[in-house]
């Protein structure tokens, strides 16, 4: 897409002796200012808080395999004392899903996609030396290790029935406020607020970059599209969060000082907080979504050795997408007792996403339509990501519909839904962009059989958990449940079988991950051929600490 | 667009202007949040949106719809643990559209100390919201009734005969008001 | 009416019988309080659903037996084991909003899934770099790019055009002579009130594993005390939370609505036939959220007025028939449905 002049290839790094000087290690860890290094500090936290949240979607998959209270009375003892009743072991289960939630939204797939990719590439890829404000990249790293932490925390504090936050990644008044005493519930929408504040920084540090930091001739309409996705995210955080940031705000007060915003008994109204969180919560989604549409495009550039068909046209659906994001919210209240005008609008409005995420999936093909496609780990996580990401919109599309979500709403159909989108959709994108650029960030190749294998294994694995609950959400199962009747077992069983199988493809790709480090061939600058055009593959692997010391020109 | 190659110092100045730019940004819509709270209030009463009810002044002047009439249901909630008894008088009244009407609630303080409540309220079907004209109600003003004490409370209020040209109303037969009554806790001060 | 009401002064006990079904009591305990002869357009004070004094504890002997607890039927109602697809339908917006899903959306969604599924198929084997080496350098074609905007855009008005309508039904309001029912949503359990009937407030709770397997109902689906609705009539159920939100929710008749406190929520209902509808709270409301099911018993029209009446409830604008009927009348023998 962008004719790079030769002259500056990659050896300009040992034209200067200081350009790969790095500081002792804590200096370089701890109070890092460069984007490399606070994008791997990233990455690191991502796949540590992915293990975390990962590991709770099993203990939910164990425990729902059959019908019947299994293990969480069990758990629920070992947390809180043998004296623990079985309200406290169900009060446990809205811990679980409270946290999973939490835990894969804005401590895995948002730091994974932003603050790891997004602060690898996104200075390199628009020829800029580094971020904006690299001490504010480093502040916005450093505020997700305490969100984590009190997140974390609020489990072994009470919270209503029993310990730890119960109330869903949504949060909603007024369970969250009356329903819902002691700590805990206090120390999780702390702990969104600072992760919230992190991403607010994140976001003014990507947009500066993105606006001022380019390299000559790299006009905005040359920019690769991750760099556009990531644009386009970071708009999207700037306005959606601070909408939580009140929101969230308001319930703490709600709930500590006396305040009724969301309180029908001194004139508020629970809906209010519906109203605002979905404001920030649909944007939101696409802030997940938006990066993986931005790595698959590289990727089926790269790997069909083609430019990307309708770049315009891809970057514009991008905006399109964001700005519609803004004014579909209240699907997500279908049954909340809106007017029928009011349900009509939000029906409309969310089937018209449907148009410009069409062209988004009918570029990639037509990308790929007359390449020369190398079946490379990466391209075959992107097109996998593609085939998902469509079956995860067209369920979209039913639940778009007002009517026919009075019976699919807040059941697993939804559960399916998002699960294609976010943990098939953006989790394929992750893998897909960590394959991609694991030799730019390492300077060694991964196992490529090892890369298949995981491929293979986890789309086996995810289909199998995910698939199925489209039928459970069919057939009546609400979310958010310890337990169901016999009539459920056939698909949760399947589901769970699935988990096993997805679980047994992480364990590929962690070997992967340690032999590569350990022991993976070196990598060259660029590993991918005449396909990779982007300024990242034109240095070596990995680049060198401070890189395009001398600016490189785009034309 | 950023073409010609900035002098660092330049750059570190557009980085500046910006990060300010974005700042204010952001603040807004900080601010948009927090000023959702009466923009909620304000859209909801001007729409009647969620089944919010309208207002209107003693002295407001309707014209009746003869011969249209509309079922009006009266709901009463206490919240749990509350010791009131909350009613209203009659469970439903069929009223001339247009005309003023006057509905009683009746509470009961059933305990043994003074109690003090306040009350919210909203109006089915949604899309009848907007036309349910309250000219006078007992709703969000503190009442305080004395150990065994009860009080009749009066509703005065009209439908407004726009109903009648409104096409999403063509099938409301009737329309509910309901009423929910709360404690006024020490401390918790109604916003 | 007097007479009515003063039989019904007496209570349920008389009838243990009847409701002997696996031994568990089948009306609803929390009886009802005294109804007092009063005029059945005022409701009397007695009634009002939630005074916080608790119901009155009179022993109630009732003179009409409540029609016995229906059987439910295997797989209707409920889901079925295994199942791939919504439940049966048994309302009419269920049946228009089934069609919609059954018929428009489920193909549609299958076809553009499996038309992307053969496209990516196609290109990934035509043009993988063994059978096509060179690639070409094409990145534009406004034709084709003005085709997939154009065509979804004409796919979702189809799309639209039924589901706009199928929301106009949901909302269409109930007739005001439509039996009116108060459902409460509490932590963890659901409150049922009849306010035209002079019926005040009893409760549903879960019914414990070995009771539902006793009584032949799937566990976690079947509460003690159902709500009881007349079939082929109007029903007008509002919906309000007591504490938290809750969500009504009986999938068998498309019924899905937020019970929020503060706040008042109307759902019209139109149930076809007789037979046990199931359902579950379908908002997050805290720990016992799994477990406060819903049931809707719909009976003939003249067996929930039997109800109504050995609720100690009064008949208001519904036919005589069952005031008539003797309490002998009380079984039922054929409730099938």
């Amino acid at each position: 897409m962008t004719t790079i002049t030769a002259d500056h290839h990659g050896d300009h790094a040992h034209d200067h002796h200081d350009a790969d000087h790095k500081p002792a290690f804590f200096q370089r860890w701890f109070m890092s200012t460069n984007h490399k290094d606070i994008g791997t500090l990233y990455l690191i936290f991502a796949i540590v808080a992915g293990i975390i949240g990962g590991a709770i979607s099993g203990l939910m998959r164990a425990e729902l395999a059959h019908p019947g209270i299994q293990y969480l009375h069990l758990w629920a003892q070992t947390m809180e004392g043998p004296s623990a009743t079985m309200d406290q072991a169900y009060h446990l289960w809205n811990v679980l899903i409270t946290a999973h939630g939490l835990i894969m939204v804005f401590f895995m797939v948002m730091p994974a996609m932003i603050g790891g990719f997004g602060n690898w590439f996104v200075p390199i890829m628009i020829g800029a030396p580094d971020m904006a404000f690299p001490r504010m990249n480093n502040v916005s790293f450093w505020l997700l290790i305490p969100a984590f932490a009190l997140l974390l925390g609020s489990t072994f504090v009470p919270g209503g029935t029993g310990n730890g936050a119960g109330t869903g990644w949504t949060v909603y008044a007024p369970l969250s406020t009356s329903g819902s005493a002691g700590p805990a519930v206090d120390m999780a929408i702390l702990s969104l607020h600072i992760a919230g504040a992190s991403s607010i920084l994140g976001a003014i540090n990507f947009i500066t970059t993105i606006l001022n930091m380019r390299a000559p001739g790299m006009t905005l309409h040359k920019m690769p599209l991750f760099v556009w996705s990531v644009l386009v995210t970071a708009f999207l955080l700037l306005l959606a969060l601070p909408v939580l940031a009140a929101a969230i705000t308001m319930l703490l007060t709600d709930r500590n000082f006396g305040t009724t915003f969301y309180d029908a008994a001194g004139g508020g109204d629970p809906e209010l907080y519906q109203h605002l969180f979905w404001f920030f919560g649909h944007p939101e989604v696409y802030i997940m979504i938006l990066p993986g549409f931005g790595i698959v495009s590289q990727i089926v550039s790269t790997f069909s050795r083609k430019p990307v068909f309708g770049y315009l046209g891809m970057a514009y659906a991008m905006v399109a997408i964001g700005v519609v994001g803004f004014v579909v919210w209240a699907h997500h209240m279908f049954t909340t007792g809106m007017s029928v005008n009011v349900k009509m609008y939000f029906t409309a409005a969310t089937m018209v996403i449907a148009v410009p995420t069409g062209i988004k999936i009918f570029s990639w093909i037509a990308t790929i339509w007359g390449g020369s496609i190398s079946y490379k780990t990466p391209m075959v996580w992107a097109l996998g990501f593609i085939f998902l990401f469509t079956v995860g919109g067209v369920t979209g599309v039913v639940l778009a519909n007002g009517g026919v979500d009075d019976v699919l709403h807040d059941t697993y159909y939804v559960v399916a839904h998002f699960h294609y989108v976010l943990s098939l959709g953006a989790v394929f994108g992750l893998f897909a962009g960590f394959y991609y650029w694991f030799p730019k960030m390492s300077g060694r190749m991964y196992n490529e059989f090892l890369g298949h294998l995981h491929f293979w294994v986890f789309f086996a694995g995810v289909n199998l958990l995910f698939f199925p609950m489209h039928f459970l959400g069919l057939s009546g199962m609400p979310r958010r449940y310890p337990d169901y009747p016999a009539a459920f077992e056939k698909w949760n069983s399947v589901a769970t079988n699935g988990y096993m199988i997805m679980a047994a493809g992480m364990v590929i790709f962690f070997i992967n991950l340690i032999w590569s480090l350990a022991a993976g061939k070196k990598a060259e600058g660029n590993p991918w051929g005449e396909g990779a055009t982007t300024l990242e593959w034109t240095l070596p692997s990995p680049p060198p600490f401070h890189q395009f010391e001398t600016l490189p020109v785009v034309d | 667009m950023a073409t010609l190659p900035p002098s660092p110092f330049d750059r570190d100045r557009r980085n500046r202007r910006t990060l300010v730019l974005m700042a204010v940004v952001g603040l807004s819509m900080l601010a948009l949040g927090f000023a959702s709270v009466p923009l909620y209030r304000i859209f909801c009463e001007r729409t009647g949106f969620g089944g919010t009810t309208s207002r209107a002044a003693v002295d407001v002047q309707v014209r009746a719809a003869a011969g249209h009439t509309m079922s009006i249901r009266f709901d009463s909630n206490v919240q749990p643990g509350m010791p009131w008894q909350f009613y209203p008088e009659h469970r439903t009244d069929t009223v001339t559209i247009g005309r003023k009407d006057m509905a009683i609630f009746i509470a009961k303080n059933l305990s043994d100390r003074p109690v003090t409540g306040t009350a919210s309220f909203n109006v089915t079907p949604t899309q009848a919201g907007g036309y349910f004209t309250k000219i006078q109600c007992f709703c969000f003003t503190q009442q305080t009734l004395q150990p065994g004490e009860e009080v009749r409370m009066p509703v005065l209020y009209y439908v407004d005969p726009k109903i009648l040209d409104d096409p999403d109303n063509r099938d409301t037969q009737q329309i509910t008001l309901s009423y929910t009554f709360y404690p006024v806790e020490q401390g918790k001060k109604a916003s | 009416m007097k007479k009515v009401k003063s039989l019904v002064l007496a209570g349920l006990l008389a009838f243990a019988p009847a409701l002997a079904l696996n031994g568990q009591v089948l009306a609803q305990d929390n009886a009802v309080a005294a109804a007092p002869a009063a005029d059945n357009a005022a409701a009397p004070a007695e009634s009002a659903a939630n005074a916080a004094a608790p119901a009155a504890e009179a022993a109630p002997v009732a003179k009409v037996a409540a029609p016995p607890r229906m059987k439910p039927t295997e797989g209707i109602g409920m889901p079925r084991p295994g199942e791939v697809t919504l439940q049966e339908q048994f309302s009419p917006t269920g049946h228009t909003a089934r069609w919609l899903h059954d018929v428009l959306l489920l193909p549609l969604i299958t076809i553009i899934s499996i038309f992307v599924l053969a496209l990516m198929l196609y290109v990934m084997v035509r043009y993988r770099r063994s059978a096509n080496p060179v690639p070409s350098k094409t990145s534009h074609n406004t034709l084709i790019e003005v085709v997939w905007t154009v065509l979804p855009v004409v796919i979702l008005l189809v799309v639209a055009v039924p589901s706009i309508g199928l929301l106009a039904d949901q909302y269409k309001p109930a007739p005001k002579d439509a039996l009116t029912v108060k459902v409460t949503g509490y932590q963890w359990y659901w409150g049922y009130e009849y306010p035209d009937n002079a019926i005040p407030e009893y409760v549903s709770n879960l019914l414990p594993e070995d009771k539902a397997k006793a009584n032949g109902e799937p566990y976690l689906l079947a509460p003690d005390n159902r709500l009881v609705l007349p079939a082929g009539r109007p029903v007008k159920l509002i919906i309000t939370g007591a504490d938290v939100i809750h969500a009504f929710a009986v999938p068998s008749l498309w019924l899905k609505m937020d019970a929020v406190p503060g706040r008042l929520n109307e759902k019209s209902v139109f149930i076809e036939k007789p037979g046990v509808y199931y359902g579950q709270c379908s908002e997050l409301c805290g720990a016992r959220h799994g477990f406060m099911p819903i049931a809707i018993e719909a009976l003939p029209p003249e067996q929930f007025d039997q109800w109504v009446l050995s609720q100690g409830g009064s008949l208001k604008g519904a036919t005589k028939t069952a005031q008539a009927a003797p309490a002998a009348a009380a079984v039922v023998a054929d409730k099938k449905i």
